[in-house]
């Protein structure tokens, strides 16, 4: 492990779990919570402190028409007509899968994955393990319920670091339910593409999914660096 | 797969123009979170759910840190024998033996991963997996416990059966064979070797007065007999000649169709039947009497199931992964019932996805705790809730008219029907016995005279069932002179007898809770079930109420429909294949009536006249089996239908005393040397019908000795459970049918010894040990359907390292080896290495298995499974269903001659004379106000598990349960000490005071208040052992507040009281309790009491 810079990973993971939540919430529907962090350009500033470059552009608005977001919202990820990008883990995945009969782009065989799969139960275990009730996403492999619990995490991990060395171990452990739950969201990068095909002309849920892929990624990288 | 694969895909562009990430970027980060605004919007991390302290507490449930590693050389499968779930168990040997007499420690018990029965929800390994893989938990796909909370390292077990180290290394453990000092159940005792026993036994004893087997047995054939006495009928034959041929042989030659004297001669037991009973017993000695625990047990619903199907289905469980709407009734199945390990994971998961669950049961058990809704009947008015509904489903044409107007086989395939009912079927009204009509009866012409009768839809004629596509179901007409009613027009009468409210006043059931009872249960087509068992079936109306509950699930034709009505033993050969291991050479046919008198028309026997027909001196069963067990001890004291000379009894199972309702009655005939002239009794501890014994003898307990237990009957896929010895604590304990074997040869019987056992080419084996018979036994199980493969030299290996280290000494690799032949032995060591055999969801499982792992519901949802065919399971019940049972009415009542009822019916909880002692049709008023129900504890398997310290430290005694508004009337609070007046007797307990019980009930668990296993001061080659009875070793303790844990600690093996031994004898009789004349169950719920404090506070 590497040495941390207390003050500087506290206000790190605090800022995460903030962010976090943000994601999950805009991502499980709230488009209030959505709306205001596009209004204030707020979302488009964060975008810009990442360590990639990315196209946010989308989620800059002066005037953001709530309904139609809402609108894009559902039709993107609750009604599963043709636009339906499901934004579970489980349907992501390619094995196994059972064809069925739907509008949506993703019932054939070895597209459609499933409901309620592995993936789900993964983290489903993972929340058991650490006493953690999701309040968002409909399902444990949801993606909102997958950033809730990541900033839950950092939460943790920041409230840990700050109770001084005892309590570092813990951290640690926390850190250990980050780098895990980071690993079962491999499925963004497929849920990004298909978000952006299935997405309107304005683009801002495409945006919104880039942020969030980003956002993990680096988060990813910098456990991964503090591993080292 | 995508979800478990870390590596992102970058979004955009790398800025390699910024600094490192732990420089100034993270702070200009850190800044534009902190400047959204729409933070405060979001509610952020929803901090108030999470307990941070919490995480990851020293004490964190279900993910254990520390374990020890180990290999398969460590393990061994068997069954478990703590319940009658009878799980498929593996033994972690201990590493070290001690000095001790057993061959080993058990270091733990778990479940055989092996088995899909202790794997719920997830699937089982492979069965071809390689056992040092599985118990090392290195099999791909196993899961690890630290990521997953789960292993299949091991599968599920319950507290009772990791308990099961406590049953073998009992300190009560009888070490050796022991005679009885003094009379009968006087508690003293002298050991004696094996050959003193078998000796005695055999030639009998002066010292003891007991004559012995040689001198009790004879045997002659039925044919040869009854053809002399009929030659006696025709004066061809003097009677004297025939009493003088006879008179050694027959029990009564006055009577010969009693039988042979082999008949006197009585084993009790249950477990090890197809050994015991089918090829010694039955057999071996040609006796007819070798009797299980079915009569103390659910034989009246077993009994009532099958006569409501043409096929074989003896109980009602549900296909509860597809089922929409499960109504449970009378039985507790997240405890009992084949509950715990594989029923409660699947039910809890089940509602969790969305089945509704409703439980009807006067007590909030822990099943009716997660229900829907708890439907608190009266105890024995089952069947008013069952036709009260039957009512309503028929009243509001809710029952699937298209099912029932199905006449057979063919249409109801065309409907995609696997099953079809008797309802369209004729029957012959005005007949005595009322049978269905058949086509010969009515003048019909058909391929098949036999053919039932039905009215064609389309014709509006009667035609034989097997040449209509439809037919009518509201018939009532006269065919060629002779008036038939279709079975459904009967039925609906029946259940028309009686106004939803006056049902619902007889079950004490609001009359809407019964409406939205049928309503929900008839709303979700074929996916909805019932599950029942004991609770409506174990009084004197069972086998009517379990026919009432029965054909509910006909009015909706749920059988053999994914998420209705499951009928499946799928199982694998046992008894033949490769071994004819029932057939006897040159063996002997039981005959004559058994002493239970069960499955015999009293009328149609000699006693009959003798008696001057009606009332018989005691009950007949005529329509149920001789398993009527509660009968036994007083039919030996009354001989009727003739007296007991000996008495060979195996208590582990069936520890009558406690186990019988009034079985407090039974030491009374076992002390009277007359009434029973020899008891020779085999047990692993000295147990309440045990200590009235001349003779001892001690069995190794279910984890040293071989077993083929029942199988479950409400599973998806087939499997076959072995038991084999794992570890030999008591050196001296023999398995009780290896002494049988010795006794046999010694009698020059047939079935044992050499020549013994056909093979499937007619060569013969011999039967000389356990052994001979369970390796066999292994290997018909093997080579059934696509033989097992063989096991290598590695498994081979294993198979011998295992045993020597878990058997020591007492393991004989040749013994075993040489049961079967060399090439067979390969295929029993893959069956024996498994614990039993057990089918896979899928074909194809071991590579879908290491590729998706364990957590996949392959049998339920793979598009290949084994478990269903379409919409269908594959096993199936496949037959007709009968609202009409034509064989009930064949069978009369032995008191007044009345004709048993071919419907179902809701009546009153009567004694054998007929008065009332629950009421439910009439308005007699019991003695005392409380009715007293009974129930099987959560933390205890059987009488036989009462001696496990671990178990009574989680319940001690067992507290009367009593409803707040009954309580208070009597003054009474929770954890007071009350005295519960039963009538003929009064016992002190605890009581809990709890609205999870219906007024006016009250009730307890059974198997508490014992005077055996360890319980009583005994005292052996003149040593005293004090009874388990003060505090069993541990600090004093109080456990006064039923519900409230404060110390944890055990009370003696006596604590409690016996609630059968509360329960009213039968009136008439007044020496057993109350029966089911049609079931043959032993009325167990029929108590009347009152409660009183037993002192002020």
């Amino acid at each position: 492990m590497s040495m941390i810079d207390t003050p500087m990973a506290v206000t790190v993971a605090d800022a995460r779990a903030d962010l976090y939540g943000l994601l999950a919430a805009a991502l499980d529907g709230e488009t209030a919570v959505l709306a205001a962090a596009m209004c204030d350009g707020s979302l488009v500033d964060v975008a810009a402190t990442l360590p990639v470059e990315i196209d946010a552009s989308a989620l800059e608005r002066e005037d953001v028409d709530e309904e139609a977001l809402s609108i894009a919202f559902d039709n993107l990820f609750v009604v599963p007509g043709p636009k339906y990008v499901p934004p579970i883990a489980s349907a992501h995945r390619d094995d196994p899968s059972e064809p069925f009969e739907s509008d949506s782009p993703f019932h054939d065989e070895g597209s459609a994955g499933e409901l309620l799969g592995d993936p789900a139960s993964t983290m489903s275990a993972l929340y058991e393990r650490a006493g953690f009730q999701p309040q968002r996403g409909e399902f444990p492999d949801h993606v909102a319920a997958q950033l809730e619990f990541l900033g839950a995490a950092a939460r943790a991990e920041a409230r840990a670091l700050e109770d001084g060395d005892d309590e570092r171990a813990r951290a640690e452990r926390f850190r250990t339910l980050q780098r895990e739950t980071l690993g079962r969201l491999g499925w963004l990068d497929a849920f990004h593409e298909d978000v952006a095909a299935a997405d309107g002309r304005d683009g801002v849920y495409t945006a919104l999914v880039t942020v969030t892929r980003t956002v993990t990624a680096w988060h990813a990288r910098d456990l991964e660096e503090s591993d080292r | 797969m995508t979800d478990s694969n870390a590596t992102h895909t970058d979004p955009g562009t790398e800025r390699t123009d910024e600094p490192p990430a732990d420089g100034i970027d993270r702070r200009d980060f850190v800044k534009a979170v902190g400047g959204m605004g729409a933070l405060s919007l979001s509610g952020g991390i929803a901090s108030t759910v999470l307990d941070f302290d919490g995480w990851f507490g020293e004490d964190g449930h279900g993910v254990g840190t520390e374990y020890g590693d180990y290999e398969a050389s460590d393990v061994v499968y068997t069954t478990c024998g703590q319940c009658n779930t009878f799980c498929p168990i593996k033994v972690r040997l201990a590493d070290e033996s001690g000095t001790g007499e057993y061959s080993s420690l058990v270091r733990k018990l778990a479940g055989n991963p092996y088995s899909f029965l202790n794997t719920q929800p997830n699937a089982q390994v492979p069965y071809a997996s390689d056992p040092e893989e599985v118990a090392t938990g290195d099999l791909e796909g196993t899961g690890e416990v630290d990521v997953s909370k789960w292993s299949l390292s091991g599968g599920r077990i319950c507290l009772k059966g990791q308990a099961g180290i406590q049953t073998a290394f009992d300190t009560y453990r009888l070490r050796k064979p022991m005679k009885r000092v003094g009379p009968r159940g006087s508690d003293e005792w002298q050991t004696v070797s094996w050959e003193q026993a078998i000796e005695e036994i055999v030639e009998g004893d002066d010292e003891l007065g007991h004559d012995g087997l040689r001198e009790l047995w004879a045997y002659a054939p039925e044919d040869e007999v009854m053809s002399d006495w009929e030659a006696v009928q025709a004066g061809e034959l003097s009677r004297e000649a025939f009493d003088e041929r006879y008179e050694d042989v027959l029990i009564d030659t006055d009577h010969p169709d009693l039988g042979p004297k082999a008949n006197q001669i009585i084993d009790v037991g249950g477990f090890r039947r197809n050994f015991i009973r089918n090829r010694l017993w039955h057999q071996g000695l040609g006796s007819v009497n070798s009797i299980h625990h079915a009569g103390v047990c659910g034989i009246s619903s077993v009994v009532g199931n099958n006569r409501s199907h043409d096929g074989q289905k003896k109980r009602q469980y549900p296909d509860v992964e597809n089922c929409e709407y499960l109504l449970v009734w009378g039985t507790n199945p997240m405890v009992a019932n084949k509950g715990p390990t594989w029923l409660a994971p699947k039910l809890t998961n089940a509602i969790q996805d969305g089945m509704r669950m409703d439980v009807v049961d006067p007590r909030l058990s822990k099943t009716a705790e997660k229900a829907d809704t708890w439907v608190p009947v009266k105890p024995g008015a089952d069947a008013a809730l069952a036709l009260g509904m039957a009512r309503w489903i028929v009243e509001h044409d809710r029952y699937d008219e298209t099912y029932l107007r199905n006449p057979g086989e063919d249409p109801a395939a065309d409907d995609d029907e696997p099953t079809w009912s008797d309802a369209t079927h004729l029957v012959l009204v005005d007949e005595d016995e009322r049978p269905k009509a058949r086509a010969d009866d009515l003048g019909l012409e058909a391929d098949d005279p036999e053919s039932f009768v039905v009215v064609d839809a389309e014709t509006g004629e009667p035609a034989p069932a097997d040449d209509v596509e439809d037919s009518l179901l509201d018939v009532e007409i006269t065919v060629d002179g002779r008036a038939v009613a279709s079975a459904w027009t009967l039925y609906r009468e029946r259940v028309l007898e009686y106004s939803l409210e006056e049902y619902a006043e007889m079950a004490g059931i609001d009359v809407d809770l019964i409406d939205e009872l049928a309503d929900e249960f008839t709303s979700h087509g074929k996916r909805a079930a019932i599950m029942a068992y004991r609770g409506p079936a174990k009084h004197t109306n069972g086998f009517y109420t379990a026919r009432a509950i029965s054909t509910l699930q006909h009015l909706i034709g749920n059988f053999d429909w994914k998420g209705g009505q499951i009928t499946t033993d799928a199982g694998y050969r046992t008894m033949s294949g490769r071994y004819e291991l029932g057939q006897v050479p040159d063996g002997h046919e039981p005959w004559g009536i058994p002493i239970l008198r069960g499955g015999v028309n009293y009328e149609e026997t000699s006693l009959f006249e003798r008696d001057d027909g009606y009332p018989a001196e005691r009950p007949w069963f005529p329509v149920a089996p001789p398993m009527a067990t509660q009968e036994l001890y007083a039919s030996a004291d009354d001989e009727y239908p003739y007296g007991v000379e000996a008495l060979f009894i195996r208590p582990y199972s069936n520890n009558h005393v406690m186990s019988a309702a009034g079985g407090d009655t039974i030491p009374d005939v076992l002390e009277d040397e007359d009434a029973i002239g020899l008891i020779v009794a085999s047990d692993t501890v000295l147990g309440e019908t045990s200590r009235y014994a001349d003779y001892v003898l001690p069995e190794p307990t279910y984890l040293e000795r071989w077993e083929n237990f029942g199988t479950y009957p409400n599973k998806r896929l087939a499997d076959e459970k072995l038991s084999q010895p794992t570890i030999r604590v008591v050196p001296d304990a023999r398995p009780f049918e290896e002494v049988l074997i010795d006794i046999w040869k010694e009698l020059d019987l047939p079935g044992v010894g050499e020549d013994a056992i056909p093979d499937a080419d007619g060569d013969l084996w011999s039967l000389d040990t356990s052994e001979d018979f369970y390796v066999k036994l292994a290997t018909n199980i093997a080579y059934d359907r696509e033989p097992v493969p063989d096991a290598d030299a590695e498994e081979l290996e294993l198979f011998e390292q295992a045993h020597e280290k878990g058997l020591g000494e007492h393991f004989d690799l040749e013994e075993w080896r040489d049961a079967v032949t060399e090439e067979e032995w390969r295929k029993a060591v893959t069956v024996l290495n498994r614990g039993g055999r057990f089918e896979e969801p899928i074909d194809g499982y071991e590579e879908a298995f290491a590729e998706r792992g364990h957590d996949y519901d392959y049998a339920g949802r793979h598009p290949e499974t084994n478990a269903y065919d379409g919409d269908h399971l594959r096993y199936r019940l496949g037959t007709r269903v009968d609202f009409y049972d034509e064989v009930a009415p064949t069978g009369r009542h032995a008191y007044d001659g009345e004709r048993f009822d071919p419907l179902p019916r809701v009546e009153d909880v009567v004694h054998y004379n007929g008065d009332v002692q629950v009421p439910v049709t009439s308005d007699d008023e019991p003695d005392r106000p409380l009715q007293l129900t009974n129930w099987k504890p959560r933390t205890q398997g059987m009488n036989r598990t009462t001696g496990s310290a671990w178990l009574r430290e989680t319940q001690p005694e067992n507290a009367v349960w009593i409803n707040p508004a009954d309580a208070e009337e009597r003054g009474l609070e929770n954890g007071d000490r009350a005295r519960l007046d039963a009538g003929r007797r009064t016992v002190e307990a605890t009581v809990r005071v709890t609205g999870g019980i219906r007024p006016g009930v009250v009730g307890t668990a059974w198997g508490f208040g014992r005077q055996g296993g360890g319980a009583t001061e005994t005292t052996i080659d003149g040593e005293r052992t004090d009874g388990a009875t003060e505090e069993y070793g541990h600090a004093a303790h109080s456990f006064d507040t039923p519900g409230v844990d404060t110390s944890g600690y055990a009370k003696g093996r006596d604590a409690g009281f016996a609630v059968n031994h509360v329960q009213p004898l039968d009136d008439e009789l007044g020496d057993v309790g109350l029966s089911d004349p049609v079931g043959g169950s032993n009325a167990q719920f029929a108590a009347y009491v009152e409660l009183e404090p037993v002192s002020d506070r």
